[in-house]
């Protein structure tokens, strides 16, 4: 090739390629608002985001994957956590973490309750956008979606008096050992179901004429899911066979009634 | 130096290796806070830190690529420079700028858009410089009426540096077309005009420092420089994965970005036919190691590195882990670190007017080693880091936290080879700020040429 020749090369190759790129985005502004959900965007996201810029969040954290790995991604972080709990946490992070057992914290950023929900407003809106399924599987902050890798610190047995959270401490000990076979992370099947968003879901099921067992309510449904795991059973090859839940049968001989007690208190409140 | 007013160079390199040498301890101290707890979380948390690293690396790149191209248009030209003056006022504002955005960032004046945090009055001072230096350079050429290819491409990527800069202009409220445009600059940028830079600044070394035939050299030229438009434009859409823009985005990624190796592979084979052709006589060796070096690493950090994660069907997985840190460092440091050192390197000698074979060869080597064996090391502690946690938290579902905690003694492999790099980057300044100036009044100066 002659240097003419490879001049043509250089230029004609660069600029096919840019009218390539110009052809796909005006496509991609085409499909811009409905992959993004652009009606969702509303005052409070607009000024969520310039939230997220101004303190430089970025900066730490990635959303759909963007930004610094130095804390966790957030772009599904409001399917995992509810309102009240990040705004508790934007409040004050160090309550909710240690920086001596993680080796890290995010710093007080001294929001304003508006920011704060702002923020959230901004990230619920990220979390509905159609980023083709990422992350296949959800990225939790802390914990562990697996079967025996309760590796997420040691939980206390007593941590009050309140039931929900005497029954998450029993949630994480074995036995009954449920974290072994739940998460309570949406979407995370291991050999059960996953428990997130249960208390909502426990009540449409006992009102839906395909319910096989004989709770009322959504606190009765989850006792009897605990203690006869094949009253009712989940859709799944992996959970049933034969009318018969895999689901061991024992808790009731295992736990105290006060004990199924903490626990249908702690999963009614899974979020 | 053949011209008086290549002059203008030297203090552009010096403020690029001030700001190199900053960058690289603000790297540091964030290496440290990945090992924790850190006790100036309130004080200079990390992400003030990390925009600080990020930001000083692009504004002394850029120092260095006007430097070089103050040393190069003049001499490509064969003219004086239209006006040193009106260069040493950019150089003042462009200091202005790049200080008083890292003392904004301290005190968390910033706009948050990764790598584009620049406040907005800056940005439009970054583009005023910018104006003035193009502007300098095509006066230059205009005058002299007479331009080499080599020196064409590189104008040619600086002019387009400018223009790209743009989109960081714009915003927008909806953040997915946010992160669409950032990417025209960002991407455009270092997987686009900057290596028509590295390309061009490559050629002009080689052809000095190999003696190699200068058709033949040019015409390849064409060819790295095509091939990275044909696989760059299109290979941005590998940083629009799971953003969410449309699907097809995906493949065109895939395909495109996988072609991108072929530029550095491009370059290395460049480098190494001119090698052979001509032989490395070349009296200068330290220039002839950072360049060589960049053609290499490049292909390793920015080709090979690059390539290992493109692909849609493993990005799924690494996408916004440490994997991504592994490429960035690799790919910053051999393309665009090595080459502008290579410049420095190049031209101090006829800058400081001294000959180029001198004592502080041995020191200038240690530097080269020091730096390429610790940014090699930094690499590795990346990759190891990344595959833990790609294991762990995306494979396994192992919380992010508990990850990190794992995956700790990585952090500690980086922050000991950051260390050796930094030892690196401390000699490179040590001779270039004290060794050679003293060099250069006591060694016999050759006989400095005035303009023809």
């Amino acid at each position: 090739m002659t240097k003419r020749g490879t001049r043509l090369f250089f230029l004609g190759g660069t600029l096919a390629a840019t009218l390539v790129l110009l052809v796909l985005t005006v496509d991609s502004h085409r499909q811009f608002p409905r992959l993004t959900h652009a009606e969702r965007i509303t005052p409070a996201v607009v000024a969520g985001k310039h939230v997220w810029h101004r303190k430089n969040c970025v900066n730490c954290h990635t959303l759909m994957g963007e930004g610094a790995y130095y804390a966790p991604d957030l772009t599904k972080i409001t399917e995992q956590r509810g309102v009240p709990y990040l705004q508790a946490f934007l409040k004050d992070p160090s309550k909710f973490y240690s920086e001596a057992r993680d080796r890290r914290l995010m710093p007080n950023l001294q929001l304003s309750s508006q920011e704060i929900d702002e923020v959230i407003a901004f990230l619920g809106w990220v979390a509905k956008i159609d980023n083709q399924g990422w992350p296949p599987r959800p990225l939790l902050v802390s914990g562990a979606a697996v079967p025996g890798s309760n590796v997420g610190g040691s939980v206390p047995h007593a941590v009050s008096t309140d039931p929900a959270e005497q029954g998450e401490a029993l949630f994480r000990t074995t036995p009954p050992g449920c974290f072994a076979c739940h998460s309570v992370a949406p979407g995370v099947n291991l050999a059960g179901p996953s428990l997130a968003g249960l208390g909502r879901r426990a009540g449409e099921t006992v009102r839906n004429a395909g319910y096989q067992g004989k709770a009322t309510d959504a606190a009765g449904y989850i006792r009897e899911s605990i203690l006869h795991p094949s009253a009712h059973l989940v859709a799944g090859p992996s959970y049933s066979a034969d009318g018969r839940s895999f689901m061991p049968d024992n808790f009731s001989t295992l736990l105290t009634d006060e004990q199924v007690d903490h626990l249908v208190a702690y999963l009614a409140t899974l979020p | 130096m053949r011209y008086r007013s290549q002059a203008v160079a030297y203090p552009y390199f010096a403020v690029a290796l001030l700001l190199f040498g900053l960058q690289i301890a603000f790297g540091l101290l964030a290496a440290v806070k990945y090992l924790g707890p850190d006790p100036l979380i309130n004080l200079l948390p990390f992400d003030r830190v990390k925009a600080i690293h990020t930001n000083l690396l692009i504004v002394w790149v850029l120092t260095g690529f006007m430097g070089a191209a103050y040393h190069v248009v003049p001499e490509e030209s064969g003219t004086e420079l239209w006006s040193p003056r009106l260069a040493y006022i950019a150089l003042g504002l462009w200091v202005l700028m790049g200080l008083t955005a890292v003392i904004g960032y301290v005190f968390g004046w910033t706009e948050g858009n990764k790598l584009l945090e620049q406040p907005y009055p800056l940005k439009l001072l970054i583009v005023v410089v910018m104006l003035m230096f193009l502007a300098n350079l095509l006066l230059t050429i205009r005058r002299a009426g007479r331009w080499t290819t080599t020196e064409a491409v590189l104008v040619a990527g600086l002019i387009l540096t400018a223009l790209l800069y743009l989109p960081a202009l714009l915003t927008f409220d909806n953040y997915t077309v946010s992160i669409f445009y950032r990417w025209w600059t960002v991407h455009l940028w270092v997987e686009g005009v900057w290596e028509m830079v590295q390309g061009a600044l490559l050629a002009y070394l080689l052809i000095r420092l190999s003696g190699v035939d200068r058709e033949v050299l040019e015409k390849w030229l064409y060819v790295i420089v095509g091939l990275t438009f044909i696989s760059g434009i299109l290979g941005m859409a590998h940083h629009y994965y799971f953003v969410g823009v449309p699907h097809y985005w995906l493949p065109i990624g895939g395909f495109f970005s996988a072609l991108e190796p072929l530029v550095f592979l491009g370059m290395a084979m460049y480098a190494y036919f001119a090698m052979r052709r001509s032989g490395l006589s070349h009296p200068n060796t330290l220039a002839v190691h950072w360049a060589i070096g960049s053609a290499i690493f490049s292909a390793l950090g920015a080709g090979l590195l690059g390539l290992a994660h493109t692909w849609p069907a493993v990005n799924k997985w690494t996408h916004g882990t440490l994997i991504t840190a592994m490429h960035g460092h690799a790919a910053f440091f051999g393309a665009y670190v090595m080459i502008v050192l290579a410049m420095i390197t190049y031209a101090v000698p006829g800058l400081t007017s001294r000959e180029e074979t001198t004592l502080e060869r041995p020191l200038g080597l240690w530097a080269f080693w020091l730096m390429v064996g610790g940014m090699f090391g930094m690499t590795l502690a990346f990759a190891t880091a990344g595959i833990g946690q790609v294991y762990l938290e995306r494979i396994t579902g192992l919380g992010f936290l508990e990850t990190q905690r794992k995956i700790q003694v990585h952090f500690l492999m980086l922050t000991g080879t950051g260390l050796l790099f930094a030892l690196g980057v401390a000699l490179y300044l040590w001779d270039f700020f004290v060794v050679s100036p003293r060099l250069a009044r006591t060694g016999a100066p050759r006989s400095a040429t005035a303009a023809p």
